[in-house]
């Protein structure tokens, strides 16, 4: 299969591109304007100028580099503990035979059918019975563990050839040295998703955070942000600004994580 | 021997108090602390930090911390989970609007009894609109924290260009209904007027200035019933309706607060504002005027409070002694000052810092001489919330051209008539 | 040997998926249970709570705007899933095979995923705008419009749709991505040595390989799309005129603006229903149709 340089591909992709960037690039502008500049409607698409100084004044504005150190926190431990978890789960349910297995799965995938809105207030109390509220383990215990992440795993476990773990398991390999000798190599792709969604929704968490914490130096970066959002008084300028910092590990994240998603033929060992 | 037990008093205060977790204050050793929860950020954060900071510098005994929540829309939520986990501020600030549910929890301070037997608080020199908003029945539920009220804030340069004068003091419904559709040209997209229109309080608000304007009410004396479908209230709506579907002067905002850029830009002519909005207009040169009226030029006016939460004896004397403090004459037109806030109390005016205040904010005095024309107040209801929603459907609809005023009124008053039988 | 194998599988099972049952259950069907227990309540969580039993329930049924929401969160539900899945599985396949830039275009898809719904919404207003929008501005170019979009009652839920559709489409690209990457080349290339043409090939190789994630995506996506709520929140918060009130929004704003949890719970139980028997025929239909490992 050879590319050609232009492929007609193109034709799709650059203007889905473009509709897809568009708000962050409005977001960069505002970012770089003036507060004056950012309060017109229709809004400037082309600034007079760069006006840098949004950026260290938003960081000044509250404790930013705090806010990322514990928002880093919490969305790493919320990663590693769901691809750790949620593989011994998913692979669980994905192939072994148990007793309860498949009532147990929708049990847990019904959780994810009932609103944050409702369960905040009660979650807030079991957390409080903890002693957690106001510290970062707030944050974190609740999310060690997504049902999402658990159906994710499974479905791709699934797709791999049992073959391969059948010939491992015979080979004398017990069945949680099969999960992580034979399976997670072979399913890159879906950590990796996995690892990218969790960090995404930890990272962007709002509502929980709102209600967890009470004291700005355990606040993250959108409790942070949330509070330039005033009702009548939007500082856009440094709102965006604000974003656009927030936005940032996000995509170098993906960037990263996006090695996994190259088609890579080297190791699978399902050949013919 | 009482030695000793006074040690093991202490401690076991100290144990107490510290067991309350997060978001609480203590007391230790004679100094009690406290905690103030808001949402104040930019210039009123800085404010507000400095002024607690000079408070404990002036106050051995007491610590005030101030903390933000975050966003102020949200307060209710954040408090009402910190009240049912046992860990909550001994103040916080809340929105008017909530004053009638705060009332019920018997967390909220009732400050009645601490105002009589206090009377260096001087409550009656709180304008009359802030009184009305805290008092829920016999309980008065927070010491007010900000006032403000809609005005007539214009574009100057665009009168200029029409060759029209500005709005005066006189001004009547007619008038302003005239100069919105003169100020109103569709080829460059401009408007005469601007109107929230989202169907939340911001949308009813505004029409309970016009609907007291014309004699009407809200509720009827004994709050059983709806009032706001009387004729007054119809020709209210009508005027609305004339302007935003058979004159369209009117640029219907959906409320995320677009109206505020467009006039900064030129767009919209007239807007019915309060002075929060004024920041925001760097590049107009704007007037203010009382609102345009009939027979009157009521306005209305949106009260904010402190609410104290009962955290104990010596919290609570210290939280009251704070809140005192801030809002005595000198203290509070040091915020106005540093913030743009109008003045909370009448004695404000005559404090030698008003005349700055007045100098470094462009036609704030406007502002403060109108909380005179703010003679009426919204019920001061749990159910208040949910006569406005009925309200602001009736009044998008009819803004919407989608129903008529008569109609649409009477339908909302069938249903508020039902909430006030339901009681809450 | 065979048995000692299966009766330990049970061990096994149950001890790979314990941490996970004991963190959901704490975190998730403890405060399920008390919600529960909230719907048959009037509560309005300041005040002490008065049993009500089935009181909720009945008031709910009705109720013509809860009816109502129930309509408009399904009119949302059936718009949003085949369109961003079906959209997603097209972008899938056009990123998958090598193409310059693809680095560059799949970050851009995903930027919109990892955008706040603050700034879409923010965004979104601009852009649909009746009178100052860009969109308008385009349309009328091409003499269409205008249009009222989040202003109009009429429009309002279909200017939702689009916007969350745009807003999630990334987040599908990348599942099916993920999925077509485990699509073994040589499968591929047999299909084309015997002749298969695109479609033919896409039809009998792709699809059924691609249907574990299909099913995923559209499980998960329908429940998503029964609770939508953040992107009402920041545009048209429910309005106009109760045009876009979808299930969610109704209950935040009995719960957290008239006071009524009880109330608002009995409702999410009811969304909670909705959403299992969706899931429930989702996942019965696909364990028929999906196609797992050769």
């Amino acid at each position: 299969m050879r590319t050609w340089p232009f492929s007609p591909r193109h034709v799709v992709l650059i203007p889905l591109s473009a509709l897809m960037l568009l708000p962050l690039v409005w977001m960069l502008v505002t970012s770089i304007e003036t507060l004056a500049e950012s309060r017109h409607f229709p809004p400037t698409l082309v600034p007079s100028g760069i006006h840098w100084q949004n950026y260290p004044d938003a960081l000044a504005a509250a404790p930013f580099g705090r806010f990322f150190t514990n928002s880093l926190i919490v969305t790493l431990a919320s990663v590693a503990g769901n691809l750790l978890l949620c593989s011994l789960a998913g692979y669980a349910f994905a192939r072994l035979r148990f007793f309860g297995r498949d009532v147990t799965f929708i049990a847990l995938l019904a959780t994810l059918m009932v609103p944050f809105q409702v369960t905040m207030i009660p979650t807030f109390l079991i957390v409080q019975h903890l002693g957690l509220v106001n510290t970062l383990g707030a944050l974190i215990a609740p999310n060690l563990v997504t049902p999402f992440g658990i159906f994710l795993l499974r479905q791709f476990f699934r797709t791999l050839p049992v073959e391969l773990e059948e010939a491992a398991r015979i080979d004398g390999c017990s069945r949680l040295g099969v999960l992580f000798r034979v399976v997670l190599p072979l399913s890159m792709p879906a950590l990796a998703t996995l690892a990218i969604v969790t960090f995404l929704w930890t990272w962007n968490d709002f509502l929980w955070p709102l209600i967890a914490i009470s004291s700005t130096d355990k606040m993250t970066v959108q409790l942070g942000l949330a509070s330039f959002q005033g009702a009548h008084q939007t500082n856009w300028t440094l709102l965006m600004a604000g974003n656009v910092m927030a936005l940032a590990p996000m995509l170098l994240v993906f960037v990263v994580a996006q090695r996994w998603f190259v088609q890579s033929l080297a190791s699978t060992g399902v050949k013919g | 021997m009482r030695r000793s037990l006074l040690f093991v008093a202490a401690l076991l205060l100290v144990l107490v108090a510290g067991c309350g977790g997060s978001g609480s204050g203590s007391s230790n050793g004679g100094r009690v602390n406290i905690v103030l929860w808001h949402g104040y950020v930019d210039i009123e954060g800085r404010a507000l930090a400095d002024e607690a900071k000079r408070f404990n510098a002036t106050h051995s005994k007491i610590h005030v911390t101030v903390q933000n929540y975050g966003n102020a829309d949200y307060a209710l939520q954040k408090v009402l989970t910190a009240i049912r986990g046992g860990s909550y501020p001994d103040i916080v600030y809340l929105y008017g609007s909530w004053a009638a549910n705060m009332a019920r929890t018997p967390k909220a301070v009732d400050v009645a009894p601490l105002i009589k037997s206090d009377p260096s608080i001087n409550w009656n020199d709180f304008w009359p609109a802030e009184r009305q908003a805290v008092t829920v029945g016999d309980k008065i539920v927070g010491v007010p924290a900000l006032v403000d009220n809609l005005a007539l804030v214009y574009n100057k340069k665009l009168f200029d260009q029409a060759g029209m004068s500005y709005p005066t003091a006189d001004w009547t419904w007619d008038d302003f209904r005239a100069a919105a559709k003169r100020l109103t040209d569709p080829s460059t997209k401009q408007f005469g007027w601007a109107y929230v229109n989202d169907a939340s309080e911001d949308t009813v608000w505004r029409f309970d200035a016009l609907l007291w304007q014309a004699g009407g009410d809200i509720l009827t004396p004994d709050q059983k019933h709806a009032a706001f479908n009387s004729p007054a209230g119809v020709a209210a709506a009508t005027l609305l309706q004339q302007m935003a579907t058979v004159d369209h002067s009117v640029y219907l905002d959906n409320g995320n607060g677009n109206y505020a850029n467009l006039f900064n830009s030129g767009k919209i002519a007239m807007l019915f504002t309060g002075p929060w909005d004024l920041s925001g207009f760097p590049d107009v040169d704007y007037g203010i005027q009382i609102l345009p009226g009939n027979q009157n030029h009521q306005t209305i006016s949106g009260p904010d409070q402190w609410v104290m939460l009962d955290n104990g004896d010596a919290r609570r004397n210290a939280a009251w002694t704070f809140l005192k403090w801030f809002t005595s004459p000198t203290e509070a037109m040091q915020w106005s000052l540093a913030t743009g806030d109008l003045p909370i109390r009448a004695s404000q005016i005559q404090t030698p810092t008003y005349p700055k205040y007045t100098a470094k904010y462009k036609g704030i005095a406007t502002f403060v001489d109108n909380e005179q024309n703010a003679l009426k107040a919204r019920p001061v209801l749990p159910t208040y919330n949910e006569i406005s929603q009925a309200m602001g459907q009736a009044i998008q609809a009819i803004l919407l051209g989608k129903a008529q005023p008569q109609q649409a009124l009477d339908q909302a008053a069938q249903e508020v008539d039902q909430i006030l039988a339901q009681g809450s | 040997m065979i048995q000692r194998a299966l009766g330990s599988d049970h061990l096994a099972g149950w001890l790979f998926v314990l941490p996970a049952v004991v963190l959901i259950g704490v975190f998730g069907i403890l405060p399920i249970g008390w919600a529960l227990l909230l719907s048959f309540q009037h509560n309005d969580l300041l005040t002490a709570p008065t049993w009500v039993g089935v009181d909720n329930y009945r008031t709910l049924v009705h109720d013509p705007v809860f009816r109502d929401s129930i309509r408009r969160t399904l009119v949302y539900t059936a718009l949003f899933v085949p369109l961003s899945v079906g959209g997603a599985m097209g972008v899938a396949l056009l990123l998958h095979r090598p193409i310059r830039f693809s680095r560059f275009y799949r970050t851009a898809v995903f930027v919109p995923v990892a955008t706040s719904t603050v700034a879409t919404g923010i965004i979104f207003n601009w852009l649909l705008e009746p009178t100052y929008g860009i969109v308008n501005f385009l349309l009328d170019k091409v003499g269409l419009g205008p249009y009222g979009f989040f202003q109009d009652p009429d429009q309002a839920l279909y200017a939702i749709v689009a916007m969350t559709v745009w807003g999630w489409l990334g987040f599908d690209v990348i599942i099916y991505l993920a999925a077509l990457q485990g699509i073994p080349e040589d499968l591929m290339e047999a299909a084309q040595l015997d002749g298969a043409g695109r479609w033919a090939t896409f039809r009998h190789v792709v699809w059924p390989l691609l249907s574990p994630a299909t099913l995923f995506l559209i499980v998960w996506s329908t429940i998503n799309a029964l609770q939508v709520f953040d992107e009402i929140y920041v545009t048209t918060r429910g309005g106009p005129l109760r045009a876009t009130t979808v299930l969610v929004y109704y209950l935040y704003n009995q719960a957290f603006e008239l006071f009524h949890a009880g109330y608002a719970a009995a409702a999410a139980e009811v969304l909670f229903l909705i959403t299992l028997v969706f899931s429930v025929v989702q996942l019965w239909l696909g364990s028929r149709r999906v196609h797992y490992s050769s």
